[in-house]
């Protein structure tokens, strides 16, 4: 079996990539791409834990299938975001969405 | 109706003030027939009162009775509010309630025509029903609500012109002058309460007699023996001296002159002003058990009262003043009497002094009604125009000088008695003298007024005595004014249903029988004639040799004029002391209250407000780096602490 570290560090680097997307992107479809690679970390860390720790209870897997659920629709919204953006500002670049501030 | 209902008395006018309060101005007249039926009734129904009392009154332990209810409830600590008559109580009653009503009749004439009519009887009908409030009351809590209700109405009363700058500052002073005393008499109350647990008078008493108050003591002063119901009796005398116009705080009486004549005759000589002497008679039995010292403090201060005000009388020109002056005078003479111990002799003197001083400033309303003078050197000669308003002015005058056989003779007397019997010689003295004082000023009054030639003969061109309604209470009041002083005599006294005499029954313990003291008599007599005599010489037809002992005493004559002073004493202290302690705290109140506590805050977080702002950049990478480095640190310091 492989041991559980190695997925705990798979999900750390994709997690810290993750991050890394989040902070040096400007484009706010990269970032979303970013954000969805942290979700997906999180889905790892589940399966990994569920596998184990109660690989008959199927808890962690049924969490990362939600985990999938809720990105997508998460994704669906913040495209729609975007789209909104880029009509508006003609770029999507965040860096130019900054007048929310006093 | 009988004693249980005796609450009927005082609700009639406060229900005729409400009533007057809300629909006044639709109602015809003013209004001023309510006014008058209420306190018409609460006169009439002040004789089933009295018959129910004279029923009782000879069994023995009568302390008088009534009926209270239950005003406040926290778990055992209970208010009860209630309505109590006993002797002294239908003294009061009596005189509070018939004066009321003639001044009220007498007012219709005396107000017709004014602007505030309707708002002048709203006033006096609550006056009424505070005033009798104030006679019934059982407890101190509901006596001292009504002796500030009194207070108000008096205020509203003197500054009724209060377009005249002079009324409205007379109102104002009366009102704040009453209300320095007014605190003590709330100390005092409260001092009573602290220890006995109850506000109501009767349980006050049993409580004190008891030796509740022996020992007692306030908050570490160290006080033993009887000083601490000493100390309350006397902040309860403080109240009685503000609102009854003893020194030092007699100065607001003299201003408050400044209101309608009837009100001066209603409020501030037959009924608020002998408040305070009521209150003192009401708690007697404290003041005796209290320390000697109380009942001389009350007995100093009303014989500088008597004196100040009587030379005061002398100098004064205002014919309403000189009569306040008088008031002065016949409040000091019955403190006078309280302090020498005898309850009878202050409440007799209380009794007909309502009837004369009434008499004599309605009489003086008729003067200035009739002349629309009231000054003195403007006034003279009236006495052939208005020869009623004289002779019942000359019957008041005799009254309140005290010449045999009216009223004030005997009430005078018995209270120069008392302090002969219960003084030392040299208080006798000054009483005696004062009583020669009151005879010089009081002639003075009526001899400048009424006699010799008219002074102004176009204001007095058309002087006539005033209409029926004027003068039927004039000559009821001057009825009175003849015949009141003869319930000292047990023959009346019984005749009307008494058990004896005024003396028997109104006291304080022991019945005190009525007996004539020749040597006072004829004493009293003698100055008062001689005093007569004295001020028919000097101010009969030019006044000429008054004119010439002003000049002769300048300076003594100066400071009469300037009221001793008195006045612009506390006006120095006013203007330089409170005012500049009032301008600290203004300071204060500006510079650190407002300035540095309330705007220094607001303004920290405006300032706070502007600096942090730039941190909001509304960029979304910075909001990533602060929730990652938040994340991050939240992290490194859990580490920190579990290490």
């Amino acid at each position: 079996m492989i041991p559980i570290n190695n997925f705990l560090v798979l999900s750390s680097i994709l997690f810290s990539l993750g991050i890394y997307g989040v902070l040096a992107r400007r484009s706010a479809v990269l970032i979303l791409m970013s954000v969805e690679l942290m979700l997906q970390a999180v889905s790892i860390n589940f399966i990994a834990f569920a596998v184990y720790l109660s690989p008959e209870a199927f808890t962690g897997v049924i969490f990362a299938v939600f985990v999938i659920t809720i990105a997508a629709a998460e994704v669906g919204l913040a495209l729609a975001i975007i789209l909104r953006l880029y009509r508006n500002k003609a770029t999507a670049n965040v860096d130019e969405a900054d007048t929310l501030k006093w | 109706m009988g004693m249980e209902e005796v609450w009927i008395i005082p609700a009639l006018p406060a229900a005729a003030f409400a009533v007057l309060l809300l629909f006044g101005k639709y109602l015809p007249r003013g209004g001023d027939f309510v006014a008058i039926g209420a306190i018409g009734a609460s006169f009439v129904l002040f004789f089933p009162v009295l018959f129910d009392v004279l029923d009782v009154v000879d069994e023995a332990g009568f302390a008088g009775g009534g009926k209270s209810w239950e005003w406040v409830q926290f778990g055992d600590f209970e208010i009860r509010l209630g309505f109590f008559v006993d002797q002294i109580a239908i003294v009061m009653l009596a005189v509070v309630s018939l004066v009321a009503l003639l001044v009220q009749v007498y007012s219709v004439g005396y107000m017709r025509g004014d602007p505030k009519y309707g708002w002048y009887f709203t006033c006096m009908s609550l006056f009424a029903a505070s005033m009798l409030t104030l006679v019934l009351a059982d407890n101190l809590l509901l006596l001292y609500a009504a002796w500030e209700g009194v207070g108000f109405c008096s205020f509203l009363l003197i500054g009724f012109w209060w377009e005249r700058r002079s009324a409205a500052e007379a109102a104002k002073k009366a009102f704040i002058t009453t209300r320095i005393g007014d605190v003590g008499f709330l100390i005092g109350i409260l001092l009573l309460w602290r220890e006995a647990g109850t506000f109501d008078i009767t349980e006050i008493f049993e409580f004190a007699q008891g030796g509740g108050y022996t020992d007692a003591d306030i908050g570490g002063l160290g006080l033993s023996g009887n000083a601490y119901l000493t100390v309350a009796v006397l902040a309860l005398f403080a109240g009685a001296v503000g609102k009854s116009g003893q020194f030092p705080l007699h100065v607001w009486l003299p201003d408050a002159m400044e209101g309608p004549t009837p009100v001066s005759a209603l409020i501030h000589a037959a009924t608020m002003v002998v408040a305070g002497v009521y209150m003192v008679a009401r708690m007697f039995p404290l003041f005796e058990l209290a320390d000697a010292i109380a009942l001389d403090v009350v007995t100093a201060l009303g014989l500088i009262t008597v004196l100040i005000s009587a030379t005061m009388g002398l100098a004064a020109t205002d014919i309403k003043r000189v009569i306040a002056y008088s008031t002065l005078n016949s409040l000091g003479l019955m403190f006078v009497a309280l302090g020498s111990g005898s309850v009878t002799a202050a409440m007799l003197y209380l009794f007909v002094h309502g009837f004369f001083k009434a008499l004599l400033f309605l009489s003086a309303g008729s003067v200035i009604h009739a002349t629309e003078k009231q000054d003195l050197p403007d006034l003279g000669g009236l006495a052939t125009k208005m020869p009623v308003t004289a002779a019942v002015f000359g019957l008041g005058a005799l009254a309140m000088i005290g010449i045999v056989p009216l009223s004030g003779f005997w009430a005078k007397d018995e209270v120069l008695n008392t302090v002969d019997d219960h003084r030392n010689v040299i208080l006798y003295i000054v009483a005696l003298v004062s009583v020669f004082i009151t005879a010089l000023y009081m002639s003075r009054l009526f001899i400048r007024t009424f006699l010799f030639e008219p002074r102004d003969r176009p204001a007095q061109e058309h002087a006539h005595d005033a209409e029926p309604v004027m003068t039927a209470p004039l000559i009821i009041l001057a009825v009175l004014t003849v015949i009141g002083g003869f319930v000292v005599f047990d023959l009346v006294g019984e005749a009307l249903g008494f058990p004896g005499g005024f003396g028997e029954f109104v006291f304080f313990e022991e019945p005190e029988g009525f007996h004539f003291p020749w040597d006072v008599a004829i004493l009293s007599t003698l100055l008062a004639t001689c005093g007569i005599a004295a001020g028919w010489y000097f101010w009969s037809n030019e006044a000429e040799p008054a004119r010439r002992a002003g000049d002769a005493l300048r300076p003594v004559y100066e400071m009469l004029c300037n009221r001793y002073y008195i006045d612009d004493a506390y006006q120095w202290v006013i203007d330089r002391v409170v005012l500049t302690l009032g301008s600290i705290v203004a300071w204060f109140d500006r510079n650190i209250v407002n300035d540095t506590a309330v705007d220094g805050s607001a303004g920290l977080g405006v300032f706070t407000g502007f600096g942090m702002k730039f941190l909001e950049t509304g960029k979304l990478p910075n909001y990533a780096l602060a929730i990652v480095g938040g994340v991050i640190g939240l992290a490194v310091l859990l580490m920190v602490l579990r290490l």
